[in-house]
């Protein structure tokens, strides 16, 4: 099959890749069903994996799968969940993507892994004090395009 | 996407953050009635953000969605 990243492309994220500290787990989802962009969303993902061995990538099918699919609230496919890994542990911090990762959102999907990477909101004080003690649950639902 | 990635990462017992795809999930864009993009969707309509906003704008519209 032919590559979707292309030399420049690898090189930039190997560039990108330098900075990251600690082990990012990818958790994909696809679906035999419905699913027009599942199969290079899963090959995009690969070719990403090969880049970086702090970089780790699992592959599940949101039916035949659907207990770890409802572990991290993955309801629809494609879906890109991007997790911390210590050693053996998956911590999942609640961030996904659902669709194919292209044009801009490939770079935001790079920065979201150098984000869970260096196990760091980076946000103020003054807003993580807010957010560790939320009393009601929160769901935010980022719509974007393909650019 | 990246704020509300940021956000969930804080405290992902109690938050989670997606960033959706609209033109793969138009049924999902329509019944948020998703006019421009980024916009933001808090609590399945409770709050909503069009464009990018920096973090003190979000925090603004969650805090206010929550209460």
């Amino acid at each position: 099959m032919e590559k979707l990243l292309n030399e420049q492309v690898i090189s930039q994220v190997k560039q990108a890749f330098i900075q990251m500290k600690e082990p990012v787990q990818i958790l994909f989802f696809g679906s035999r069903e419905n699913c027009d962009y599942c199969t290079e969303a899963r090959q995009l993902l690969e070719e990403l994996e090969a880049i970086d061995e702090k970089l780790d990538l699992t592959v599940y099918d949101l039916q035949d799968n659907a207990d770890v699919a409802s572990q991290f609230n993955v309801d629809k496919a494609p879906a890109i969940v991007i997790a911390a890994k210590d050693g053996d542990q998956i911590v999942n911090y609640g961030i996904q993507y659902s669709g194919i990762p292209s044009g801009h959102e490939f770079g935001v999907l790079i920065n979201d892994i150098l984000l869970v990477s260096g196990r760091d909101s980076g946000l103020s004080e003054a807003v993580r004090d807010f957010l560790k003690h939320l009393e009601k649950p929160l769901h935010l639902q980022v719509f974007v395009t393909p650019t | 996407m990246l704020l509300a990635h940021q956000i969930a990462m804080e405290n992902p017992a109690m938050i989670r953050a997606e960033g959706v795809e609209a033109t793969e999930f138009p049924d999902l864009a329509n019944q948020f009635n998703v006019r421009g993009v980024p916009q933001t969707v808090i609590n399945a309509g409770g709050g909503m953000v069009v464009g990018a906003v920096p973090e003190q704008g979000l925090i603004a519209e969650i805090k206010r969605a929550l209460n």
